[in-house]
Parts: structure tokens; sequence; C-alpha cells
């Protein structure tokens, strides 16, 4: 397994500082002032230009979220966020709606080259020339590495760029921003924002639907297989941001779209605020398969600054046949607050979720799924694999339940816990009510540590404690990892190996 | 004190706490049990919990429990037989206790009503934390049950049955048991009655170094009584404790088990079937605490649901930092055989030691259809077949009890059962 190797050598080569994104950039930014108010989302809505339906939505969704109180329920800690001290708004000074990457301020280029995020590759397929050997080699390195993916570039509130644009259009997709959507596609925006995760839903969701800056729309039309991957690289740069991105996904009768999201924010002191909403739409025999690798800053070794990553994910089964799969690398933030979830509402649907959630430092994870069983003949998958080091506390929290006319409804959940040291904490809530006699759930749980007989095994094969542990930890998460797109599964094992550096051995 | 924590109370509410102004001078004990009391009060005055408070997620308590009956003092309890013959009975009827206790070597019973007047139980009167409302409800309104200690070394030779025999009203019964280093028990908990009441009852186990005890609880409530009853137990070093509950009645049922393993070596067993018919809710609610090194512990729970019952399950380990090598395993199976029914069940891990094997499983499923017709091509008819497959299923669980007596008298309360629910 030559990615363990890798594993290794990328932990190796990190000295002190595991957290390799924590750059920060200097961009002329354009931003609202401080705080939150009605002014602001007035603000935030005519920056976006957008028609006077979407800032009534906004309002309506602020009006409530003034209601609402803070949930308390899950597992994590942390003092009470001062929403006037937030921007909620921030955008790169220089991005009047780029229409080409000539047009995009280098410094952003920069950063995203910085990240190894391939917004280039249009030139790379093009065949622009190289004159150099070794850039040739690197952008060779490039499509081996991406294969084909089309990327939409959110930086702070906007989205700076989306590539493959015309080839997907041709194929019948419409992969944009979401302010893009809202205003080319008010139509299709309307009949389904908030039709999964309604404005009303919970806190966090609620905040988004206010003051969301920006997002990726994705439409599948009926019987398309999306030509390639999607993807979006959410990246946080502005200080005293919050990040509030919303996407919107929908495949339509019998449409395929695969799509993955990742994210980073440089190294801070404070603590920022990401509150995502994610909503999927799979109409009859379609499928949308959606990978998270999140690796927003987690916070320094004492627990000291990082991001809250409070996110609402739900995906809606709304047609018969239909399948939604989550798959999410869950290493960094100090707190992140997630459950991706699925409503299997047509008949014979079918929802899974994979899942590795790595923490370590000061990390506090509170993270988890919901089957929503409504539909006949549904069935559900849940996979989750908890990793805790240091001192950190890592929680799977789950639901899965069956509704009365829900008949034949299946599930098999298995969450497993890998402990790393004696501070940190691993717990597993699982609910699970059936409310129909031919529901048929099974539910296994264990936790444990690495143990001395596997790792003797290994070690006395000649190989080195700390790399048996990475051994084992691999052979741990191989379940999820194959869920990956192959691209990105690479990328999540070395991850995992960062996010463990200074617990192992 | 915040009075406006609940915008309005209950009727059950109010009548409860109506009920412990008229009780007041009648309940005994004073001063360090009287605090308590009125600490235990407070606290229901405060509300009843509901689905809000995690613990009571599944059983909205403030919601469920809508009439309390009022003390009935004239009610007339009639006596049952115990389920082992020739058992030291000390039965507490309609929440009074005999004065005349059977005398059996190596135990001391005294009657709870004179350790709460000399006010040396008082320390025991806490709830378990603020979301123990039958605890509160317990202490605030307990006048009666038994004190048992059973001394160290003694190994006693029949068991001991504690029976809380309700005609309707309110009882509030505690049951503290102590057993010392090295005694051997077998105690039968029983629980029953024939009247609408609303029972409360508390059961305190402590377990000396190397004690071995065999716990039965065994309730058959009417489908028409509350029942809201805590078992607690402290497990000492190289103390093992088995608990049993067979849970068959009732229409509004809390069972809560709490149990702490205090000594190095300490095991605990708990085996638990539940039956659940009519239109009742019944929840078993455990909470298990590892809090020293080398303690093992393995749960397993069966369940059957009928007709428009709600059963609910919920078992959480615990284990502290410092409760390293620690072993404990969970499992809860459902059969759930009706559409009007339904079970819900929610196994916790909480972890904070590294070196542990922990785990749990959960399953709610129909009576498997290779089973039903491998009997069904037999010969037999399917609903004999079902019989006999949904009594093979809760029967497993009282099989692996060592004491073949007890077995036969479980197994007896469990066909009882079948002839009533058919």
């Amino acid at each position: 397994m030559p990615a363990v190797q890798e594993t290794i050598d990328r932990v190796r080569k990190i000295d002190v500082d595991q957290y390799k994104y924590g750059f920060q950039t200097e961009i002329a930014m354009d931003k609202a002032p401080k705080g939150l108010s009605e002014d602001i989302i007035r603000f935030i809505s005519a920056k976006k230009d957008e028609p006077s339906w979407m800032l009534e939505w906004r309002l309506e969704a602020y009006r409530r979220w003034l209601t609402l109180d803070e949930p308390t329920w899950a597992r994590v800690h942390y003092p009470k966020i001062d929403f006037q001290d937030i921007y909620f708004y921030a955008a790169p000074k220089s991005t009047p709606g780029p229409t080409s990457l000539s047009d995009v301020d280098p410094e952003l280029l920069k950063v995203y080259e910085k990240l190894g995020i391939p917004l280039r590759e249009q030139e790379i397929l093009a065949g622009v020339q190289k004159t150099d050997a070794s850039e040739l080699e690197e952008a060779s390195d490039n499509v081996y590495k991406s294969g084909r993916v089309a990327v939409d570039a959110v930086f702070d509130s906007v989205s700076v760029v989306t590539t493959f644009k015309k080839e997907l259009a041709q194929a019948g997709v419409i992969f944009c921003s979401i302010s893009e959507a809202i205003r080319e596609h008010p139509e299709l925006v309307k009949k389904y924002l908030g039709s999964v995760v309604p404005t009303s839903d919970n806190y966090y969701a609620t905040l988004n639907s206010a003051v969301f800056t920006d997002g990726s729309f994705v439409f599948v039309p009926k019987g398309v297989r999306c030509p390639m991957e999607l993807s979006t690289y959410f990246r946080m740069n502005e200080k005293n941001t919050g990040q509030f991105e919303r996407t919107l996904i929908i495949a339509e009768e019998g449409a395929y779209v695969s799509y993955l999201e990742g994210c980073t924010a440089p190294q801070r002191d404070e603590n920022q605020l990401h509150a995502a909403v994610v909503e999927l739409v799979a109409l009859d025999d379609a499928e949308i398969k959606y990978s998270t690798v999140q690796n927003w800053y987690p916070g320094d070794a004492e627990g000291k600054g990082g991001i809250y990553n409070f996110v609402t994910k739900r995906g809606d089964c709304r047609g018969d046949r239909s399948k939604i799969s989550w798959t999410q690398v869950e290493t960094g933030s100090a707190i992140t607050w997630k459950y991706p979830s699925c409503i299997l509402r047509g008949d014979d649907s079918s929802g899974e979720f994979y899942s590795i959630a790595v923490s370590n430092g000061y990390q506090q994870v509170d993270s988890g799924t919901k089957m929503i069983h409504l539909g006949k003949n549904t069935s559900s998958r849940i996979i989750s694999k908890g990793i805790a080091a240091g001192f950190s506390q890592n929680t799977y929290r789950g639901q899965v339940s069956a509704h009365r006319k829900a008949t034949n409804a299946r599930n098999f959940t298995n969450c497993d816990s890998l402990l790393i040291g004696d501070q940190c904490g691993a717990h597993t809530v699982p609910y699970m009510e059936a409310k129909n006699s031919t529901a048929q759930f099974e539910h296994e749980a264990t936790t444990s540590k690495i143990s001395e007989d596997q790792k003797f095994y290994v070690m006395q094969r000649g190989i080195p404690e700390e790399e048996a542990i990475a051994l084992i930890v691999n052979g741990f998460v191989k379940d999820v990892i194959q869920q990956l797109p192959m691209e990105f599964a690479v990328e999540a094992q070395k991850l995992i190996g960062i996010s463990l550096e200074g617990s192992v051995g | 004190m915040n009075m406006h924590t609940q915008p309005q109370r209950t009727p059950a509410e109010t009548a409860l706490i109506d009920a412990f102004g008229e009780r007041l001078s009648l309940l005994p004990g004073d001063g360090a049990v009287m605090l308590k009391r009125d600490d235990a009060i407070e606290a229901i005055k405060h509300g009843l919990p509901t689905r809000r408070i995690e613990s009571w997620h599944y059983t909205d308590l403030r919601r469920l429990l809508n009439a309390v009956p009022d003390f009935d003092p004239a009610a007339a309890v009639k006596a049952i037989a115990p389920i082992v013959e020739g058992s030291a009975v000390l039965a507490v009827l309609n929440g009074v206790s005999n004065t005349k206790v059977p005398a059996v070597e190596g135990v001391t019973v005294q009657r709870l009503t004179e350790k709460l007047i000399d006010g040396s139980i008082a320390p025991g009167l806490d709830p378990y934390g603020s979301d123990d409302a039958i605890g509160a409800l317990n202490t605030a309104f307990v006048a009666d049950g038994y004190f048992v200690d059973i001394a160290d070394g003694a190994e006693l030779d029949k068991p001991i049955e504690l029976q809380n025999l309700q005609a309707g009203g309110q009882t509030h019964v505690r049951l503290p048991v102590r057993v010392g280093a090295g005694a051997k028990a077998i105690i039968v908990e029983r629980q029953t009655g024939d009247g609408a009441a609303l029972v409360s009852s508390v059961s305190q186990l402590v377990l000396g170094e190397g004690a071995e005890v065999t716990w039965l609880i065994v309730q058959e409530q009417p489908e028409t009584a509350t029942h809201l009853a805590q078992f607690k137990a402290h497990i000492g070093k190289n103390a093992k404790l088995t608990l049993f509950v067979m849970n068959a009645g009732g229409k509004l049922v809390r069972q809560e088990i709490m149990v702490k393993t205090t000594g190095e070596g300490a095991d605990f067993k708990l085996r638990g079937i539940n039956l659940l018919a009519g239109d009742t809710h019944s929840d078993v609610t455990m909470v298990l605490d590892h809090t020293v090194p080398h303690t093992t512990s393995t749960e397993v729970i069966r369940n059957v649901v009928t007709g428009k019952a709600r059963g609910v399950f919920q078992g959480r380990i615990n284990v502290h930092q410092y409760a390293q090598k620690t072993n404990a395993k969970m499992a809860c199976n459902t059969l759930l055989l009706s559409d009007d029914g339904e079970f819900s069940t929610k196994p916790e891990l909480e972890i904070f030691a590294d070196d542990v094997v922990c785990g749990h499983g959960a399953t709610v499923t129909e009576i498997d259809h290779d089973h039903l017709f491998y009997l069904m091509a037999r010969g037999i008819d399917e609903k004999s077949a079902r019989g006999l497959l949904v009594k093979a299923f809760v029967a497993e669980v009282i099989e692996e009890l060592d004491d073949e007596t007890i077995v036969e008298a479980l197994e007896a309360r469990l066909d009882d059962w079948f002839v009533a629910h058919g």
C-alpha cells in the first residue's frame, strides 16, 4: 500500500505545525459592516443583484431566526458566539463576475495553486504549450490528479470561478454559483431552494437562509449522467468573517451526479463560524453521490482558534428508486456539528452514509446521520469510523426511523471508534425508532484501542511502530475510503495521517 | 428557585404538589429527611420531564402521566405466593410494611419507616441527577419499605422475596439492601397488584467485596397502573451482580437501572425481557458507570412488542477516564409483531478511557420467515409456530440463569403472560 508510506513521509516532513493550509493571503476585500441586521441582509441581497423574492425569503428567515435559541443538545462546548462581531459578507474586490481565468486576481489564483486546486485544467486540456520540461511534468501530474473535475471555487463569501461550464452545458448540466443560479435560473431555485431544509429547520440553517452569500448550484436534467466529477472548493480567508454557503443539487429522473467539496481556512487565534446548508433532491431513478473532505483549520495544540463547523446537510430521495450517498472525511474544524441525512420518501429509494471522523488536539466532533424511512422498501446503510486522539471528543449521533407506512424498511448501521491516548473520548449515541413490524434494523458499534496483538503482528514483520499504527488506522477506515472518488481517496488517506500526527507512537 | 420555568402545570403535576401538602403531616421523618423531601418536591414543581430532556426523550412523562390517583388508605391487598417456594417474603402492602418479618439467619430486616424516623436513611434519599424524576417523586413521598442487611459471609440457601403489592391509590416504596463481603444471596423483587395505582419504587443495593447476588425484578402490574421504578447498585471489589428484569405489565412503565462498578474486578450482568401488549408504554433505561479499572459487564435485552404497545430501551455505558481494561458489551433485540406497535432504542457508549473493549448491538425485526417456514413445513400451524419462536426468543435469556428453580419459576411467569396475551 504505497499510500501508507506516503502518509508516513508526509507526517515526518511536517515538524511542528500539522496544518499546511494555514497561510493567509492579503487580497483587497469588499466587506459589509460587522454584525447582523435587516440592513446587512438587504446589503448582501443587493450586492448579489438578487430579485425581490429572494430578499423577502432571506428577511423571513432572519425574522424567524431572531425567535430561535441556539441548540445545546450536542456534545460540544464553546463560548457563546457573538453574531454582531462577525462580517457576514466579504468578497475579493476584483471579481465583478469573472468570465475567464485571466480576469481573476492573480493573488487568488496563487492561493488555489498553493492549495493544489486545479483551476487551470482548461489550459492543460487545451494543450497550452509548455516549454519548460518540469512544468510539463507538473501539468501532466495535475491532469492525473484531477482527472476531469469541474471546480467551483468559493472564496470567503463569493464564488470566484467555475470551470468546465461550457462542456457541462453541452450535456445539459448546469453547474454554477448559487448567486448566478438565482439570477439565471430563478424558476429552478424557487422550486427547490428550501424544499429539503426549510428556512425554519434549525438555528444555523435559519441563519444560513438569511445570510448565505454563495455556494454551488447543480442541475442535472432528466436522463443525463454528468460527464465529470463536480467539485466545490471553499476557502475562508478574511479575518472575523463567517462563511455561509448554500449548495443545491438537483438530479432529475434517471440522472447521476458525483460531487465533492473540500475546504480549508487560515490559521488564526480566534474562532470563525462556518454554517452551511446543503440540499440534495433526487427524483425517480436518480442518484447523487456527495463526498466531503473537510479540513477547516482545527485550532492549535492548545485548542486556541479553529473553525466552528455547524452544517445542515440533507438529501431528499423524492423519487422512486432514487439513491443518495454521503461520504465524509472529517479531519478539520475545532468543533464539528453536522448530520448529513437522507429522507427516503420514494418507494425503493436508498440512502448511504460513510464517514470517517478524526479528531486530535482539542477538537470536538459531534457528527452522524439521520435516515428517515417514509416510502416502501427503502434501505439505508451507515458506516461510521471515529478516531479520537489527544484531548479530543468524538461523538457519533445517528437516527434511524421507520414510519408506520414504510413497509420493509431496512437499515444496517456499523459505527466503530478507535481511541488513541487516554485523554480523549469516543461516544456513540444512536437512536432507532421502528413504527412498523416489517422494518428490519441492525446496529452495531464497538470502541477499542489498537490492539497490542495487531501492532505486534505488523511490527514483528519489521515495520516500525509509527508505520504499523498508520497501517492499522488505514485498515480501520478502508470501508469508507473505498467510497470516495479515486482521486480523493489518496488525498483523504494522507489527511488522516497528518491529523493524527503527534498522537501515534 | 425559579417558579416560572413551566408556564402551566399539568393536572398531574398539580395533583402531586397538592398531595404533598396533604400528606406532609403523615410522612415519617423530620430534620434531614424533611429537607430532602422539600428539595424533591421543589424539583417536581419545576415540572415533570418532557421529551426535551434527553434521558426522557422517548417517555414524555409530563404528557403521558395524565392523571394521578389520590392516596387510598382503605385499599386492601391480597397476599401472593412467592415465585420460589420457601422464600422469605417481605411484603409491602399498599405502601405499608409488615410489622412481623420472617427471621433468616445472617439477615437483619428493618422497616423503612423506622429508618426514616431516625433519619439514618437520609443520605441515600438524594436523586440521581437533575433529570431524576422518579428519584425525586419517591424521595418526596416515600413512607415505607424494608431495609435489608445481609451479614458478611452469609450464604442464603433460599431467596428473599421483596413484594410491593398495590390495590390502587398511590404507593411510594424504597427497598435498600446491603450485602456484606463474601455474602451470597438471591433476591426477588415482585411488583404487582390489581389497582390503577401510581407506584414509585426505588431499590438500592450495595455489594461488599466478593459478594455475589442474583436480583430478579418481576413486574406484572395490571394494564391500568403507572409504575415508575428505579434500581440502583454499587458493585464492590470482585463482587458479582446478575440482574434479571422481567417487565410484563403496567400502563405506563419506566424501569431505570443505575449501576456503578466501584471496585476492581466487579462484574455486572443484566438480562432483561420486556413483554409489551395492549395500549401501553414501557421504558427500560439503564445507565452503567465503569468507574474503576478491570471491571466487566454484559447486558442482553429482549423485547416483544404486540398490540399498540410502545417500547423503549435506552442503555448507556459510561467508561470513566481511569477505568482502563473495561470490557462492556450490550445487546438489545426486539421482535416487533404488530403494525401498531413501536419500539425505540438508544444504546449509547460514552468512553473516556482508551484501553477498553466496548461494543453494543441492536436489532429491530419481525419473526424470521425462514424459521417460520422451517416449523410450518413440519406441520405446525402458523400461530403455534409463531408462538414457539417468540417464546424461544425470550426464554433464551432466562435459561442463561444458573439456578434451576429460578429458571423454572420465571418460565412459569412467562407462560402466564403468553396465555394471557395469546
